[in-house]
């Protein structure tokens, strides 16, 4: 009996402190909690051929207790820019790190005035984060300038009803950094006939950098029964800031019959976010979730337009009004 | 001859029957008047009720969430129920017991706010011995259903964390009953401690919106002391004063899992203060109500 009590002791003992690792609140700490919840967390070292190690060593040695808190922010800004990352961020009191060179080493390919004044002659409506109108060739045009917000199913009968006449629609999503994914959602069934198999997502099953779950396919439903489905021809409008959640709605509607992709390669980001906060109340957030399309292609550098509708905005047709990459859309929703 | 010897048979049959008829009415009586004197010897089995407010401190830490630990406020409300069992209730008690709990917590820096929310309700019975000088103890099992979330107020794809598991615990108490100062008074340990059963965890960088579209598999996890380490302690001292009790209690509770390399861990110390009142429901008819002048204002 005192043995079996004694093993009871011992058993409770053991399994009672389940071990998290803890951060020193000085600067080497916080460093090492960045480094470290990268290191276990992040979803895409693999494909870009990143040696986290290598890296963290070189940005540690510039890290000491007692340095400031700016100092320690860029040096640990520096290391996550390495990840060249839209969606991994440093967050303090006094700024927020960013990576920017995924889109600030392309033209910016979106003038939203040439637009509104030139196609729409301002004369659009607008509701919530859209802005739409009939173009003068009767196509629909709808901006969504941000996924961030999204429509409830009677707002999106409204537009399609006023474009139901119209021979195409154009979804512009020039500039659209991102959002909710069910705000994207909740659009792309409008374009839906049956379910439909819309990508595969990967993610982390334990600290290591190939622990990966299998790729988890996910579907979506066609839009309820209420609600107006649209099968005319479509252009979506992408530039290199089309990213994250604008990102994954290209990703999806390019594979739907009658849809083209007209602009610039998008800016990716298709890694889904997570945040976690640091001992000093700082806030780091990255990729931790892979989101691959329909086809198990990985979207996080980007995606082409359709084959043959690749252009960029001419900056010199945009001073006499003509947006170059509207009008190549145009053509193909009329084509 | 044939005609006597008949006579005979048909006199000694009488005689076998109307003995055997009478036996069978003693029996019989014997049987009603023995179950009319345990009905009537039924022990009153008094329900023990205890409402309990509780407040102190909380400890929480979500490695799915936060690598960081929270500190904060804890507070809660429960109430308990306990009642000899019908079965054998010299020996036998039954305990219920609803809980449900908030912490307000804060990461070191004081920035972020970590919510936690739950419920719990366990049902179980006990064996317990009466020992000398006023002290008696028990054990025995109980099923133990637990829920919550946990909400952490800054944005991201991992805002929340929820709880639920459903346990098999061992549940113990100590108790001596006696007075102080001229109080007469309860003094008790209890303890429950989850041994084996079932909880949700997602995988370890699995999100819910995953979970929302339909990716349902791995949620689940064996509970046992490896994965699933939780301890509710509460020592109570109850001050009888006629037929209500005032409790003042210290209450603690340790919950740490692991699954799918995330940790949880869940550490609250409490005082609470309550009122525990002894009652009987009595139904219409009983030998109890029959035996009482009861007037009731219903």
């Amino acid at each position: 009996m005192k043995n079996i009590l004694t093993a009871i002791f011992f058993a409770l003992a053991l399994c009672s402190c389940h071990h998290i690792e803890e951060f020193d609140n000085n600067a080497e700490g916080s460093f090492d909690a960045v480094w470290t919840i990268v290191d276990e967390h992040y979803c895409f070292f693999k494909e870009k051929d990143i040696d986290w190690r290598e890296t963290g060593s070189r940005y540690r040695s510039r890290v000491y207790n007692g340095m400031s808190s700016e100092n320690l922010f860029d040096a640990c800004a520096g290391m996550l820019s390495e990840l060249r990352d839209g969606h991994v961020n440093l967050s303090s009191g006094f700024a927020t790190s960013y990576y920017r060179d995924w889109w600030s080493k392309y033209p910016q390919n979106f003038d939203a005035r040439l637009v509104e004044q030139y196609y729409l002659g301002f004369n659009y409506r607008q509701l919530g984060p859209v802005i739409y109108g009939i173009l003068p060739q009767n196509v629909g045009y709808i901006r969504w300038s941000s996924f961030e917000s999204g429509l409830g199913d009677g707002n999106i009968n409204n537009i399609l009803s006023d474009f139901w006449l119209c021979s195409g629609l154009i979804i512009d999503i020039r500039d659209n950094g991102g959002g909710s994914l069910t705000n994207a959602e909740d659009f792309i069934r409008r374009f839906l006939s049956e379910r439909t198999l819309v990508g595969y997502m990967v993610h982390k099953t334990g600290p290591g950098h190939d622990d990966f779950s299998k790729p988890w396919p996910y579907y979506y439903e066609p839009a309820g029964a209420n609600c107006l489905i649209w099968n005319k021809p479509v252009a979506i409008l992408t530039n290199r800031s089309t990213f994250s959640a604008a990102n994954n709605f290209v990703s999806i509607m390019r594979y739907l019959p009658g849809v083209k992709i007209v602009g610039a390669r998008t800016g990716g980001g298709s890694g889904m976010p997570v945040q976690f906060d640091l001992p000093r109340g700082w806030v780091l957030r990255l990729s931790t979730v892979s989101i691959l399309d329909a086809q198990g292609h990985p979207t996080e550098s980007g995606i082409e337009p359709t084959e043959g509708y690749a252009v960029d905005l001419d900056p010199v047709a945009a001073l006499s009004g003509t947006d170059t990459m509207l009008d190549r859309a145009i053509a193909a929703v009329t084509e | 001859m044939a005609k006597k010897i008949s006579r005979l048979i048909n006199r000694a049959s009488c005689i076998v029957h109307r003995a055997l008829t009478n036996r069978a009415l003693i029996s019989a009586l014997c049987i009603a008047h023995c179950a009319l004197c345990i009905r009537a010897e039924e022990p009153l089995r008094p329900v023990s009720s205890t409402y309990t407010v509780e407040i102190g401190s909380a400890h929480l830490a979500d490695t799915y969430l936060s690598p960081m630990h929270y500190t904060g406020i804890h507070a809660g409300l429960s109430y308990s129920r306990l009642q000899a069992m019908r079965f054998d209730p010299e020996r036998w008690v039954m305990q219920l017991r609803l809980g449900a709990s908030v912490d307000f917590t804060k990461n070191p820096a004081k920035t972020i706010t970590l919510y936690n929310a739950g419920i719990d309700a366990s049902w179980g019975m006990m064996r317990r011995w009466t020992l000398p000088a006023g002290f008696s103890a028990g054990i025995g099992p109980a099923l133990d259903i637990d829920a919550g979330v946990l909400y952490i107020d800054r944005s991201g794809n991992n805002p929340a964390s929820a709880r639920a598991a459903v346990t098999v615990d061992a549940s113990a108490f100590a108790q001596w009953r006696g007075s102080l100062l001229g109080i007469p008074l309860t003094a008790r340990y209890s303890a429950m401690l989850p041994v084996a059963g079932v909880f949700f965890s997602p995988d370890y960088g699995e999100l819910y919106y995953q979970i929302y579209l339909g990716y349902r598999s791995g949620l689940v996890h064996p509970a046992w002391w490896g994965s699933y380490f939780s301890l509710d302690n509460l020592a109570s001292v109850d001050l009888h004063f006629g037929a209500t009790s005032l409790r003042l209690a210290y209450h603690n509770y340790i919950l740490s899992t692991k699954a799918s390399n995330l940790v949880t861990r869940n550490v609250t110390h409490a005082l609470s203060i309550g009122i525990t009142t002894d009652w009987i429901s009595l139904r219409p008819g009983s030998d109890a109500v029959k035996a009482s002048r009861i007037i009731s204002a219903y």
